[in-house]
């Protein structure tokens, strides 16, 4: 999805080398996908379902600005 | 001993072959391993095959570069790609957006790895029509983080 938006950054994490951010994130199962902050879900989601979130996110963001 | 098996080279060898068209540079942060013990300051045990195995991956392919910075020494240029931790690496290429990863891209990750070069070098991916019309009018910033462990 970055390749596609100059606005958007995709961080790959390797969650056992960096446990600070796993506890911070709450890190149980993976893949984990942590959107701005506010949305988040487990496991690979097809790719419809995956915008859905990313749309979801960009909502929540726009109501607490 | 290389990381990357020679079947696996071969296969990614190809695969770059037939699939990357421009340039792609890997710029990488990295922590050089110091004889001097600080405490309370754990030593970065991934760097090295890290850097290591990013060296094997971008010598199977011409369009590929490598460039390492030490994470010390290259503070301003860390800070401008959002890398507080090592080590990281981003891919600079035909992306709009940015790509970053963080420690050692084993397992599953490595597969992302060749995949996001081969997008990143072509600047499109294979998603549909739908997701790419609504990402290339979005206005304003947005951060994915994705977890994944080796396995």
């Amino acid at each position: 999805m970055a390749v596609e938006s100059q606005y958007i950054t995709a961080d790959v994490i390797e969650a056992m080398e960096f446990p600070d951010l796993s506890r911070r994130y709450a890190v149980r199962g993976v893949p984990k996908i942590v959107i701005n902050e506010t949305t988040e879900f487990v496991g690979a989601l097809p790719e419809e379902q995956y915008l859905e979130q990313v749309k979801a996110a960009v909502e929540t963001n726009g109501k607490n600005q | 001993m290389a990381l990357i098996s020679d079947k696996d080279r071969d296969t990614i060898r190809t695969r770059f072959d037939e699939s990357l068209t421009g340039h792609v540079q890997i710029i990488m942060f990295t922590e050089r391993q110091s004889p001097i013990i600080i405490p309370g300051k754990e030593p970065c045990e991934t760097c090295a095959q890290t850097q290591e195995l990013l060296d094997e991956v971008a010598s199977l392919s011409d369009k590929l570069t490598l460039t390492v910075h030490e994470m010390s020494s290259a503070k301003d240029e860390a800070e401008a790609h959002g890398i507080d931790r090592v080590p990281a690496f981003v891919f600079k290429g035909a992306s709009r957006g940015q790509v970053r990863f963080f420690g050692i891209p084993s397992g599953y990750e490595f597969s992302a790895l060749i995949a996001d070069l081969i997008d990143v070098s072509n600047g499109t991916t294979d998603l549909s029509e739908e997701t790419r019309k609504y990402l290339s009018e979005l206005t304003e910033d947005v951060n994915i983080k994705v977890f994944t462990t080796p396995t």
